[in-house]
């Protein structure tokens, strides 16, 4: 009994230090790196939506200090004391001490009322979405991701989408709207907010945002099959005018037609009828190209492909600016192509080197296409390409990439 | 104080390994089964802990390839599916319910000893079948949640199996369990009431309620996952209206109350070692049981939790989170009074003790960021990262599973007669707290950094996260160096001769009074009938009340028998039928194929299947047809009910969670407005028919129960005769409709025809069982294996039969009516 009313007036005591040691302590654990500005983090006190939670947790981190401290304490000072070497005298045999328990229940249920309540207010500011939000659909799908932007309809027809790269604009709340083609599927990217799970025939619509333009990382974050580490996406957030420019820029574009004779062409052509002599699938028959007449929809939108700079959602992603002609871009692109089922377990794109892959359960052969072949794909692919101006990636500062730094 | 026998050293050759196995697979010795439980779960423990040790050595560095995509899926999954299934769950409940239940209780064995050796054997082969599997086509890789409609997709293997699996292990779990309640209101020592007994008993007692009410809800998600994989049956397709989610219900209905399953035998556990070691009796022990029931309670109310970031209506959110909040009063409760029991007292600070306090310490930081994850928009963030798995390791590995190994050194003596070495006792101790600290700490860190959970590898690069993974597997290297300090110690503890005394740490509770290790009949004394409280030893101390011995010649025990184990072994071929074969040659992604074109296995396996009928039933009749006992002998019961039908009354509990879980998802989506009957739906004056035919034979089966009470043998069986004649008849009129109603339309397009089969065909399938119950005691009426003492298996079956008609009532009522 004794120790308890002395552990009581400690913890009041207690109180009054810890609060600012535990804010302290939080915000260096949660913001981990801020000052360098390059973790991938739910610390990220750039976003509004974390800044939320940080501000939600703080009572709790400063009472589970609390807590903590004052049960260990007493856990190893009562072992210490009563134990058989340093206390040798009969113990008393007390069944209990009902005021205790009293106290030892009523103040858990005032903290959980507390934290309730706290918890109801944050959901009250970070679950409604604002009207006014900048709209993104997500779609998930094994094992990438398409954005498309619902109020922004293409001139050369259908909705303005991006694979595996999403942008928004910062300083504002942006609505995402999340779906998912196949299996269920997670997004998460820490630094804008919080998590949805990604349904079949379900779609959830939450806010997030950042304050700060950057590159930060995003992931799959419910098991999802052979590849769900491999089900990364960029988030790159603009500031509002470049924003702006970049998505009128993805309105107005239309495929760039390849100039007669070039590898492009080559490349073109493949690209839309495939190459029926050695069972090769076309590629517009998964994916569509902005302008063009390839729309197919089981894998990601290929339309901006020449700006982006990461592959196979997130299996290659450290690019420079060089683009796709770095060589060491242009190898992992060739590969890919070649067989994307090598490079990405579980991977549902068709392998052009004859060899065999999973769809459904059962193994299948895929077509072939040479060498020289898959490099007029890779070239066509590399020009498609916004204008120079709405090349989202170009000095936009990433956060937790591989090899980080301004791109 | 007690009876104090001189260790009596066995003599006479040692028996063979052939002679002990077959004593394992005939005995109903309780003592023997709990060893069974606990060896198996070591070795689950140890095959899912070389697991683990193989996931952190894939996660030591980025871009690692040692362990990739499905391969690494798989071995994640079978990690966990064993840890839980195989490990944490029966260690505890089974494996020192089954050896200290009864002895605290101070009885000679449990009230259904061989349904208990039935429930050993089926979990045992359940962990055989899913062993199996990886020479069937590979180890499930769908995560041991295996969520929708991940578990149907095509590229995934050994869904099938783990179904199963778990369906079989849930039989012989809730088998298990209503044994052990029926044990604690039917069995215990005269004189013993409930609020004497001691708080491990409690525990157990508060788990298998627990136990039986949640469980259907893991039944039901197997079950309709599995009627997709093999007839294409789904109550949450997506494409039909189906609702994905509703799995998840489903499946965390059960699998949240599972992780107190996982933690309250051990609380009592935990409980037992503070009160022995502080030689105190325990502080607030009423407090403590209520903390217990309080927990039992209101984790069936907390499920949600796991799908906050589903992004459910908010009121549920904040329903749940509050339940979710609420939890950690009464854990609290338990910490704080597991401190106060060790208050003032005189701790004997040997391993028990050690895994106690570690318990308690790491329980605290697992116990803390479980409330934070409590807190929605926090959880929002980090469910499904790394955090969560800190989280539940935390409260797992180095939470409850240090009170098993608590437990374990606790019990040693009493169980085997030897000491575990102290000295690699505490070796074992301080390796896995270092191992767990190492390991898991770093994760709660890699999950606030980012990193998502189940991840195969990850770049390097992102921050800290290639040092935090580092760290975390040497913690899992340290760990394995634990466990093999463990094995060790166990395995040279056997090399020790049996010296320790049936009280060897000054315990007060029944089972130190009986010899270390026990005898089969557990005591060779009776207890006197005053239990001033749950400490009888302590108490009778001081009273001066003292044991009175009994002649061991005059106690009988149950006979062994072999048709238990056997009946089990045709479950195990049924299982592995229906996992790796099937009536048809049915897949998901390829519709019906000819039987001829299935490969060999599939046929093998279907062969099988047809061969697994005629055993299971032919070793079920014998099994009905062998008399518990030898000689006639009086049972001890405390109510006015026989164990037989006192164990099925607490059974029925879960038959009734199983229809209620899948009830309730087909009213909510009938209610919704996803499932609406098709035009040609099956006839309600069918079903009004096979009601009255049903109803009729709940009477008829009702008034031969009386007429046998009467000693009316002849209308007794011609009673059971009608019984069965009705049932028939139902069945055939259902048969009829079923295969109408299945030509008229297809069920893999109408969500309501998906619901109907799989809830009035689960119904169907209890007729059958419930028939099978009511045909034994026709059987031992007519083989005259009834008498004044052997009442047979009548008071159950009957008491199923009519819950398979009340259920019924309820089937006509939302499927025929509605």
């Amino acid at each position: 009994m004794n120790t308890t009313t002395h552990r009581h007036s400690g913890t009041r005591r207690r109180v009054r230090q810890a609060l600012p040691i535990a804010a302290i302590l939080g915000a260096t654990l949660l913001t981990g790196c801020q000052q360098v500005n390059q973790s991938l983090t739910i610390g990220d006190m750039a976003s509004a939506y974390n800044r939320e939670i940080f501000w939600m947790s703080i009572w709790a981190i400063a009472l589970s200090i609390i807590i903590f401290i004052g049960v260990s304490y007493a856990l190893f000072y009562t072992v210490q004391k009563f134990r058989e070497d340093k206390h040798d005298a009969p113990p008393a045999q007390f069944h209990g001490n009902n005021k205790l328990e009293t106290i030892l229940v009523a103040v858990p249920v005032v903290i959980v009322i507390l934290l309730s309540v706290l918890t109801v207010k944050s959901m009250a500011v970070l679950n409604p979405t604002p009207n006014q939000a900048t709209k993104v659909d997500v779609l998930a799908r094994q094992f990438w991701w398409n954005f498309s932007y619902p109020e922004v309809t293409s001139d050369a027809g259908g909705v303005v989408t991006n694979g595996n790269e999403m942008i928004m604009p910062t300083k504002e709340a942006v609505a995402l709207t999340v779906t998912s083609g196949d299996v269920i599927h997670g997004f998460w990217a820490p630094n804008i907010g919080g998590q949805r799970a990604a349904m079949p025939s379900v779609k959830k619509t939450w806010q997030v945002d950042n304050d700060r333009a950057g590159v930060y990382q995003g992931n799959c974050s419910q098991l999802c099959g052979a590849s769900h580490a491999n089900m990364r996406y960029k988030v790159v957030a603009l500031d509002q005018e470049r924003y702006n420019t970049t998505l009128a820029a993805m309105k107005a574009y239309r495929a760039p037609e390849p100039a007669p004779g070039s590898a492009e062409a080559r490349g073109f052509a493949l690209f839309m009828q495939g190459k029926a002599s050695t069972g090769a699938v076309a590629c517009a028959s998964c994916h569509r190209v902005q302008g063009t007449p390839a729309a197919g929809v089981a894998g990601p939108d290929l339309s901006f492909f020449g700006t982006r700079r990461t592959l196979g959602a997130g299996m290659w992603e450290a690019m420079t600016d060089a683009q796709w002609t770095d060589a060491k871009a242009a190898e992992e692109l060739h590969a890919w192509l070649k067989h994307s089922p090598v490079v990405k377990p579980g991977s549902l794109m068709p392998r052009y080197d004859g060899g065999e892959y999973m769809v459904q359960g059962k193994k299948v052969k895929g077509g072939t296409l040479t060498d020289t072949e898959i490099d007029d794909i890779a070239a066509y692919l590399r020009s498609l390409k916004l204008p120079e101006e709405a090349d989202y990636w170009k000095g936009t500062p990433v956060h937790g990439a591989p090899d980080g730094g301004t791109q | 104080m007690t009876v104090q026998h001189a260790p009596v050293q066995e003599s006479g050759a040692r028996p063979g390994l052939w002679a002990v196995l077959k004593d394992y697979m005939m005995t109903t010795d309780h003592k023997k089964i709990g060893t069974l439980y606990i060896s198996t779960s070591i070795l689950g423990f140890a095959i899912a802990g070389i697991l683990a040790v193989l996931i952190r050595l894939q996660l030591a560095i980025p871009d690692n390839t040692f362990l990739v995509g499905n391969t690494y899926n798989q071995v994640l999954t079978m990690h966990a599916a064993l840890m839980i299934f195989f490990f944490l769950i029966p260690i505890g409940l089974f494996g020192f319910g089954n050896w200290f239940l009864p002895l605290q209780l101070g009885v000679r064995d449990v009230a259904l000893p061989r349904i208990n050796t039935f429930a050993v054997w089926l979990f045992i082969f359940s962990l055989i079948l899913v062993v199996l599997g990886l020479a069937n086509g590979g180890a499930p890789g769908v995560g041991w949640t295996f969520y929708y409609p991940l578990s149907v997709d095509a590229n995934q293997t050994g869904v099938a199996v783990l179904m199963v699996a778990l369906t079989l292990n849930g039989i012989a779990s809730l088998l298990g369990s209503a044994n052990f309640a029926a044990t604690v209101v039917n069995m215990r020592a005269p004189g013993m009431s409930l609020w004497q007994m001691p708080v491990f008993a409690w525990s157990i007692f508060a788990t298998s309620m627990l136990q039986l009410v949640s469980l259907g809800g893991l039944t039901a998600a197997a079950l309709v996952t599995y009627l997709e994989l093999k007839l294409g049956i789904s109550m949450f397709n997506p494409g039909i209206g189906g609702v994905p989610v509703m799995f998840q219900q489903f499946f965390w209905f059960y699998s949240h109350p599972a992780v107190y399953v996982m933690l309250l035998p051990y609380l009592g556990i935990g409980a037992e070692i503070a009160s022995t070691m502080a030689r105190k009796p325990l502080f607030g022990y009423r407090v403590m049981i209520y903390s217990i029931l309080g927990i039992v309670l209101v984790s069936l109310l907390v499920w949600v939790h796991h799908m906050f970031a589903v992004g459910l209506p908010e009121a549920w959110q904040i329903a749940f989170m509050i339940a979710t909040l609420i939890v950690a009063v009464p854990t609290g409760v338990k910490i704080f009074n597991l401190i106060g029991t060790l208050w003032g007292g005189r701790i004997i600070m040997k391993s028990p003790t050690y895994w106690l306090v570690g318990f308690i310490f790491n329980f605290l930081i697992g116990g803390i960021t479980g409330v934070s994850l409590g807190l929605i928009p926090f959880d929002y963030q980090v469910t499904m990262s790394y955090y969560v798995v800190a989280h539940f390791h935390n409260v797992m590995m180095f939470g409850t599973a240090f009170l098993a190994m608590g437990g374990l050194y606790y019990w040693w003596p009493k169980m085997t007669g030897r000491f575990l070495n102290e000295k690699l006792g505490l070796a074992h101790f301080w390796l896995f707290m270092i191992g767990s600290w190492m390991t898991f700490l770093p994760q709660y860190i890699l999950g606030l950094l980012g990193m998502p959970r189940r991840y195969y590898t990850y770049p390097a690069g992102n921050f800290a996260w290639t040092e935090l993974n580092f760290i975390s597997t040497l913690g899992a290297l340290t760990l394995l160096a634990g466990g093999i300090v463990w094995v060790w110690n166990m395995l040279q503890s056997f090399r020790q001769p049996a010296t320790a005394s049936p009280n060897p740490w000054g315990g007060f509770t029944l089972e130190w009074t009986a010899d270390s290790p026990p005898k089969p009949y557990n005591f060779a004394h009776d207890f006197p009938t005053t239990f001033p409280t749950e400490r009888p030893l302590y108490d009778w101390e001081q009273s001066g009340e003292t044991l009175t011995p009994v002649d061991p010649k005059s106690i009988h025990l149950p006979q062994d028998s072999i048709w238990p184990f056997m009946t089990a072994v045709g479950l195990l071929l049924m299982g592995y039928g229906l996992s790796f074969g099937w009536f048809t040659n049915y897949h998901p992604a390829t519709g019906l194929q000819p039987f001829a074109d299935a490969s060999f296995a599939f046929k093998l396996a279907t062969v099988v299947l047809y061969l697994s009928f005629p055993v299971f039933l032919y070793s079920l009749f014998k099994w009905a047809g062998t008399r518990e006992y030898a000689v006639p002998v009086a049972h001890h019961h405390l109510t006015k009910y026989d164990n037989g039908f006192m164990g099925m009354a607490w059974f029925i509990i879960s038959e009734v969670g199983l229809f209620g879980v899948l009830i309730a998802g087909y009213v909510y989506l009938r209610v919704s407005g996803f499932a609406e009957p098709p035009a040609l739906r099956p006839n309600i004056w069918l079903a009004a028919l096979n009601t009255l035919i049903l109803v009729s034979s709940s009477f008829v089966i009702h008034r031969a129960e009386q007429d046998n009470h009467h000693g009316k043998l002849t209308r007794f069986r011609l009673g059971l005769f009608v019984t069965l004649l009705l049932g028939a008849l139902f069945m055939l009129f259902q048969v009829y409709e079923f295969s109408l109603f299945g030509v008229e339309s297809d069920w893999k397009q109408n969500l309501w025809q998906a619901c109907f089969f799989t809830i009035v065909g689960l119904h169907g399938l209890h007729i059958l069982i419930g028939g099978t119950g009511v045909a034994l005691p026709y059987y031992q009426s007519m083989t005259g294996k009834m008498d004044k003492y052997n009442h047979g298996s009548i008071t159950p079956a009957s008491l199923y039969w009519h819950l398979v008609d009340v259920v019924w009532l309820l089937i006509v009522a939302i499927f025929y009516a509605w």
